[in-house]
């Protein structure tokens, strides 16, 4: 599919009121209305097939784009489903070497940002305070008679653009079109990027990211780097991570120092609490122990970083004999940076380079990234008034930036802003001129994550609204400047096409998106000198401001499902929270939700506390990401901006600002809250539905935890494996070998259940809890969010504002990650221990074979289907709810309101929203129950396909939409019944159970066991 | 009568009426004073009308609050997920229960020739209708898609959908509907000499004609009398089954289900006794105001408030060993889920609730071991208000608690009633005493023939004797 420029004039069209539903009701007219006659309906649908159908291009038939996510750095491959052109879903490419396959939530939520109902649908210019509607066509000539005025009064070498920062030749052409009007590089701003960690790479593996390998390691030490949570290249990352830990014997250890067990922390084995800003000392000194070399006063580091002396001199005897280890640095303290070159130091010393850190197999995501300290000094020019012009594309640093350093204030002073934002955020609110850019799946573009590999970003569909890519309107502008209209290629198409070889090089590379060849080299950011200051200011308490591992810094906060989606440690949504360890709040008297205020020398900030047990006393965390005032109708007062809370201050060695560390005051203040969270108890109370072993135990063939008081019969009165879906009174005399009888699994019953039983298994070695499985549910399956303020009731509500429905339990999520810490008490109640382990599981229909919901139901809304799947037909529901009050796994979800209907408040998909919705899934009404189908949809188009084709469906053919997303690739879908699947062999893992077995209820979802590696058993292993 | 106070009058030989035995009405001389005194209370008054209009009242807020729900969807109610059923299927077990009191007193207290339910049963029986009219709206109103509910009823149609015969709640349907029809059918039949009675007071003719269709031209002969009691005698055999069956079959609704708390095999008869107890409370609610107002002190006398008070206190009782039961159950039983739920009723989340039931429908209800407060009214009235309040109670223990606690911890959660909750649950009484209010003025609330029963036969000739007042 194509996109150029030219297509405006349709895009404009389709701007305009009249949209196009309604224009080809209209043409649907003439005759419909002999159709109408004796037809109830008032109103008018017809279906029209395309006049001139796009070549390949089948009605009901899903077309596949490949492409590249743009939604963090790290440029992972994806696959969009289009369906009679519009994108309905995002996957990883399999094919791409940076994700394999896999996505995170952030990504497959990109459609979100795509269809976002607040996205700009046309040009909009500042006229009497205002943004209003205009067209391309001033737009551009707006742009360029500035331009051509700056260039010729020379006040364009002053001009500032903040791009932000992106993979590929865009930034290089950036320059290449500002050098052409006189202006200075741009600024490539990413309030992601680990500036530290990227100093420090540079610095001692000379690139600016290297390969970790996860797998070779028999050690992960990770110094407050969060690979799980953002930090670096996610999926990559976890993916590597998780085939390390599946390995179970011979998998490494894995240790956290930080001053919070964030995602990355609780699924390490060991957590050392260092408080913030110390990190420098402590890897210092573990380096210096580790290789005897310079001063290794390891207790005195330990006794600064508040952490136990033995723990680290356990630690340093563990990276002494554990060869070859991993040794990662993070940190956003002030002294990071050094911190990061001290571990890196060490993991040469210990000769992990070219083992665990592989430069030469590095990323190039993060080259040609500006510092912050760039930005403020640009911010610091604007407040001053010198800057004439400035642009931001992409970036939000009126958000992202901190408070102190009052980036909306220095930008409003310029006097001509432009924005290519396609989002109303807070910057491009500013901004007097804005010309709204593509989204990703809108337009052109390369990336090269790997040296030598291109991947390309191409147009999956006709854009959304009157927008135009960026680099088309430069080209545009550009072109009306005689001087420069040579230079500039026709459009920026031709510009990707010349890095592959020209057009036939793009057609050929397209099906893939993946090509060699590189992109033009990331301009060298001007360099701007750091300012320190200090970090220290007032207050008893240490302030960590971390990156939602959901919203990033910030750009998630406009997509529902990711605002719905709980973040994977807190399990808060559509909340901003101060977290406080449960021992802190008693001191100060606060209980959960009670309102707290942080005060530190740059700002405060009010918000309700959350009591988290992974977190030092001594230490307050706010996440980033929420508390915009504008971004949309989602993001728009939602939460609070933990930015505000910060000063200007730097880290000297990379200009990255500093997010931890600062000392804060905390009191206690008036007002409660509720906190928007899907947790109910924290605990599992021996329950069992987590379960996990220690390595040892594994080594000794024990199979772990006894939680139950009885076992259940699945073991002895069951086939092996999973092969029988239903309960043992349809099984005949199938336990005794010499009988005939073999009730509904006599291979020639006419119920056919034998033959297939679609299940699941799970491994819990492998999930971390980042949730984007659940991500990828409420893409596939048409999951409305319900937190936003106006989807509760409307007359008198008793919960209000953000998440007023999650706080009534009534989130939809089919599929949701429980989060157990296995502690002996409520966590309000917990001393401080850094030594608990915490427990993920991701919790959906179980599928039974004995289901508690099907006999329950009057109407047979619920049954089981021959294939072993639990079956909801939404058509017979009359809502009696008698099947979630059957199910011990409390799965089924019921429509509180009509999500699905477009004239209630409670809408979930307010146009254009809904154009992502599945065609092959029903949109569910009011009053209907509804839960995990195992994508039904997904087995009947593969068992069609198999029976068009004249086959049996082949193992392992496809798999459903979890499955297909988990970047842990912890989830195997398939036929139990058929030995050939994968998950056939996988339920006789010795690992493997069932939740709440002694039930009876046979699910058809095996978990294995997750397995932990304590510190002694570690050791044993080294000693072996 | 163990506890009568005073002895009664010697009236002589009696005409043998077992059924009627053991009951004394001395200040009841003649038929014509019944007549008079009980159709007397049929005429309309300025406190009935009042009455009737606030009854109307909470059924506009109930209407209200229901167009409201269908319109907007479930949500608007307190629903917090898993506590998928709430303030509804409370307020529907609750009305069912109230229903069994009446076939009790109507029904097998008639099998079993207890006198004192006499002057209280067409109260009762009246009081069973129209709670199993209120009743059965609940389980439509709690529907998701309420306008679907036929879809319960196994009706023939081409697609061959048929109900789901394995769910308590298609079992729910046929109960319901069954003890709806018996309950009309017993009460209309027991009526019969009432509405000829009636017949033949009237004077509006368009009335007359009415009342004598609906009294099938009752014409007071001994053929009638005997099929008449035959037919009363079978009805009452017939729903004798159904006191012990309907409140099994609701209970079924929790205990076939998996939920902790839910999931044992006492609840049959535990709902059973409960229900009894509810309907002796909401007798005793309505028919000492009645007693007092209608001035009929003498027709349902001490005698008859201290023999049902008996009835309440052994019901109390069982409802109570069954809690006790239940308690031991889940402890003895050893399943840790059940042993964590009870302790979070009785001592947890909900320990305001459990505690407003064990105190109202075991400890107070003690009380009546006490013959004074037996034969006090106005103790019994407010007794009775308690015991109202319990038994909603007790519903609300066992469905909303049990739903809050389950198996998976991760989804614990807490519930609380929207104003939806509470305008519909006035709706229901709003509805109910409406029907009661009406039918009071239409029909006699005392069993006219019967009571004529036991007047003395050797005071039939009142002139003989100068009259009666």
């Amino acid at each position: 599919m194509s996109t150029d420029s030219n297509n405006s004039a349709i895009a404009d069209a389709i701007a305009a009121p009249v949209k196009r539903r309604d224009f080809l009701k209209a043409v649907g007219v003439g005759g419909a209305a002999a159709a109408a006659v004796g037809c109830y309906s008032d109103q008018v649908e017809k279906l029209i097939p395309y006049v001139a159908s796009p070549d390949e291009t089948v009605p009901g038939v899903s077309t596949y784009y490949a492409s590249t996510c743009r939604e963090c750095a790290a440029g992972c491959g994806i696959i969009v489903e289009t369906r009679d052109g519009r994108a309905i879903k995002i996957e990883g490419n399999p094919a791409h070497p940076v994700n394999r396959g896999a996505l995170c939530g952030r990504g497959q939520a990109a459609l979100q940002g795509l269809y976002n109902p607040d996205r700009f649908r046309s040009p909009m210019k500042r006229q009497g305070g205002q943004l209003v509607a205009t067209t391309w066509d001033d737009a551009i000539s707006t742009l360029s008679a500035r331009l051509a005025e700056a260039k010729k009064n020379g006040s364009a070498k002053d001009a500032v653009f903040i791009n932000q920062h992106e993979q590929g030749s865009f930034p290089a052409f950036l320059d290449q079109w500002l050098a052409g009007f006189g202006m200075p590089g741009h600024i490539a701003y990413d309030a992601e990027a680990p500036l530290s960690a990227i100093a420090a790479n540079k610095q001692v593996y000379g690139t600016s990211w290297p390969g970790y390998d996860f797998n070779a390691a028999r050690l992960i030490v990770s110094f407050g780097a969060d690979y799980l949570d953002g930090w670096g290249l996610a999926v990559p990352q976890q993916l590597a991570f998780a085939d390390a830990r599946a390995k179970i014997d011979g998998a490494p250890r894995v240790v956290y120092i930080g001053a919070r067990r964030s995602l990355t922390g609780i699924n390490s084995d060991t957590w050392i609490p260092a408080r913030p800003g110390t990190l420098q000392q402590l890897a210092e000194a573990i380096a210096a122990a580790v290789t005897g070399r310079g001063n290794a006063d390891l207790k005195g580091a330990a006794e600064r970083s508040g952490v136990d002396a033995a723990a680290v001199e356990a630690l340093v005897a563990e990276i002494k004999s554990a060869k070859p280890s991993l040794l990662m640095a993070g940190g956003q303290g002030p002294d990071a940076t050094a911190a990061a070159v001290a571990v890196n130091e060490l993991n040469k010393a210990l000769g992990n380079v070219g083992q665990t850190v592989k430069p030469a197999e590095g990323s190039l995501a993060f080259d040609g990234l500006a510092s912050h300290a760039a930005l403020r000094d640009a911010a610091e020019r604007m407040a001053a008034g010198r800057v004439p012009i400035a642009f931001v594309r992409g970036a939000d640093p009126a958000h992202a930036a901190p408070g102190a350093m009052k980036f909306a204030d220095a930008f409003a002073k310029v006097p001509f802003k432009v924005s290519f934002s396609t989002y109303p955020d807070d910057t491009t609110q500013l901004c007097d001129l804005v010309l709204p850019d593509h989204h990703s799946l809108e337009s052109w573009g390369d990336a090269e994550p790997v040296k030598g590999t291109l991947s390309l970003q191409q147009p999956t569909m006709d854009p959304v609204f009157s927008t135009r890519a960026t680099a088309d309107v430069l080209i545009a502008v550009a072109k009306a400047d005689p001087a420069l209209s040579a230079k500039f290629p026709a459009n920026y198409r031709a510009a990707v096409a010349a890095r592959v070889g020209g057009n036939a090089g793009l057609t050929a590379a397209l099906p893939t998106a993946i090509a060699h060849g590189s992109s033009l080299p990331a301009p060298s950011q001007k360099a701007a000198a750091p300012k320190g200051g200090d970090a220290a200011g007032q207050g008893d308490y240490f302030l960590q401001v971390y990156q939602s591992p959901v919203l990033g810094d910030g750009r998630g906060a406009n997509k529902p499902w990711l605002q719905e989606l709980p973040d994977p440690v807190t399990k808060i949504a559509w909340q901003t929270v101060v977290e406080l360890h449960p021992e802190t709040a008693r001191k100060l008297s606060v209980e959960q939700g009670d309102h707290v205020t942080v005060t530190t020398a740059a700002g405060s900030l009010t918000a309700p506390a959350y009591l988290y047990i992974g977190i030092r006393p001594d230490t307050v965390a706010v996440a980033t990401g929420r508390g915009h005032t504008e971004f949309g109708r989602y993001a728009r007062g939602c939460g609070s901006n933990a930015m505000g809370l910060l000063g200007v201050a730097e880290d000297m060695r990379s200009g990255q600002a500093v997010l931890a560390g600062t000392r804060a005051a905390i009191a206690k203040a008036s007002g409660h809250s509720k906190i928007v969270t899907t947790e109910g108890s924290a605990r599992q109370h021996d329950r069992g539905i987590a379960q996990a072993i220690t390595i040892d135990q594994f080594r000794a063939g024990e199979t772990g935890e006894h939680p139950h008081v009885f076992a259940g019969q699945a073991s002895t009165e069951f086939l092996p494996g999973l092969r029988s879906p239903v309960a043992n009174d349809a099984q005949g005399d199938l336990g005794d070998p010499n009988s005939a009888k073999k009730g509904q699994y006599d291979p020639n019953h006419w119920s056919g259940v034998a033959k297939r039983r679609w299940a699941m298994v799970v491994d819990l070695a492998r999930c971390t809890g980042c949730s984007a499985c659940v991500t990828a549910c409420y893409a596939e399956n048409n999951i409305p969010t319900v937190g936003a303020p106006w989807q509760g009731p409307r007359l008198w509500p008793s919960d209000t504002g953000h998440g007023a429905n999650i706080l009534r339990g009534r989130e939809m999520a089919w599929l949701r990650l429980e989060r157990y810490f296995e502690i002996d008490r409520e966590p309000k109640d917990v001393e401080f221990n850094p030594a608990f382990d915490t427990r993920v599981i991701p919790m959906m229909c179980q599928h039974c074979g004995n289901a508690p919901c099907e006999p329950v139901c009057p109407v047979y809304a619920t049954y089981h289907s021959p294939d072993g799947l639990n079956v909801q037909v939404y058509n017979r529901c009359v809502g009696t709810r008698y099947c979630s009050n059957g199910c011990p796994y409390k799965v089924r979800y019921f429509n509180w309101f009509g999500y699905g209907e477009p004239n209630r408040s409670q809408y979930a998909f307010p146009e254009p929203l809904n154009w992502q919705l599945n065609p092959d899934v029903t949109v569910r009404g009011k009053g209907v129950m509804e839960k995990c189908t195992f994508c039904l949809q997904r087995i009947r188009e593969a068992e069609n396909r198999a029976k068009l084709e004249g086959r049996e469906v082949k193992p392992d053919e496809f798999t459903v939409a979890c499955a297909q997303a988990c970047p842990s690739k912890a989830i195997t879908f398939g036929d139990a019944a058929d030995e050939q699947w994968a998950v056939a062999r996988m339920v006789d893992d010795k690992r493997a159970y069932h939740v709440f077995e002694e039930l009876n209820t046979y699910t058809a979802v095996v978990y294995l066991r997750k397995v932990n590696h304590p510190a002694a058993a570690g050791s044993a292993a080294e000693a072996r | 009568m163990a506890t009568l106070a005073q002895p009664g009058p010697d009236t002589g030989p009696m005409r043998p009426n077992i059924a009627k035995a053991g009951l004394q009405l001395p200040a009841v001389k003649d038929y014509a004073q019944v007549d008079r005194e009980i159709m007397g209370t049929l005429h309309p008054t300025r406190g009935w009308f009042i009455l009737l209009m606030v009854s109307v009242a909470c059924l506009g807020v109930g209407a209200l609050s229901w167009i409201y729900q269908i319109h907007e969807g479930l949500g608007v109610a307190g629903y917090a997920p898993p506590v998928m059923w709430g303030v509804y299927i409370v307020t529907f077990v609750f009305w069912i229960g109230i229903g069994h009191a009446g076939t009790l007193i109507s029904a097998i207290l008639y099998l079993f020739r207890a006198g004192f339910r006499t002057t209280i049963y067409r109260c009762a029986e009246a009081m069973t209708v129209f709670a199993v009219m209120t009743a059965g709206l609940f389980p439509i109103i709690h529907l998701g898609r309420p306008w679907k509910f036929f879809w319960l009823l196994p009706y023939p149609n081409w697609r061959l959908l048929w109900p789901n015969f394995k769910s308590p709640l298609v079992w729910d349907v046929f109960a319901i509907l069954t003890y709806l029809t018996i309950s009309v059918t017993f009460l209309f039949v027991g009526l019969l000499p009432d509405l000829a009675t009636l017949r033949d007071a009237e004077k509006n003719p368009f009335r007359k004609r009415i009342l004598g269709a609906l009294s099938f031209g009752w014409r007071n002969s001994e053929n009638e009398w005997r099929h008449f009691a035959r037919a009363y005698l079978f009805l009452a055999a017939f729903s004798t089954p159904l006191v012990l069956s309907v409140h099994s079959i609701v209970s079924f609704d929790f205990a076939m289900a998996l939920v902790p708390g839910w999931h044992t095999t006492i609840f049959a008869p535990y709902f059973v006794a409960g229900a009894i107890f509810s309907g002796m409370g909401m007798v005793y609610t309505i028919i000492i105001p009645i007693r007092k107002f209608f001035k009929l002190e003498h027709y349902v006398t001490l005698n008859v408030m201290d023999a049902g008070a008996k009835l309440t206190l052994f019901t109390s009782m069982v409802v109570g060993c069954a809690y006790m039961v239940e308690y031991f159950i889940a402890w003895y039983g050893g399943v840790p889920a059940e042993q964590d739920y009870f302790m979070n009723r009785v001592f947890g989340q909900w320990w305001w609730a459990a505690w407003i039931m064990l105190t109202c429908n075991v400890i107070l209800p003690l009380s009546l071991f006490s013959q004074k407060l037996r034969r006090n009214p106005t103790w019994l009235w407010i007794l009775s208000l308690f015991i109202n309040l319990g038994m909603w109670y007790e519903r609300f223990v066992i469905v909303v608690p049990g739903l809050s606690h389950e198996f998976e911890p991760w989804q614990w959660t807490g519930y609380v009633p929207t104003f939806i909750d509470m305008g519909i649950l006035i709706g229901s009484f709003g509805w109910f005493f409406m029907w009661f209010l009406l039918f009071i003025k239409q029909l006699p609330v005392i069993a006219i023939s019967e009571v004529k029963e036991i007047v003395p036969p050797r005071l039939k000739e009142a002139a003989s004797h100068g009259g009666g007042h």
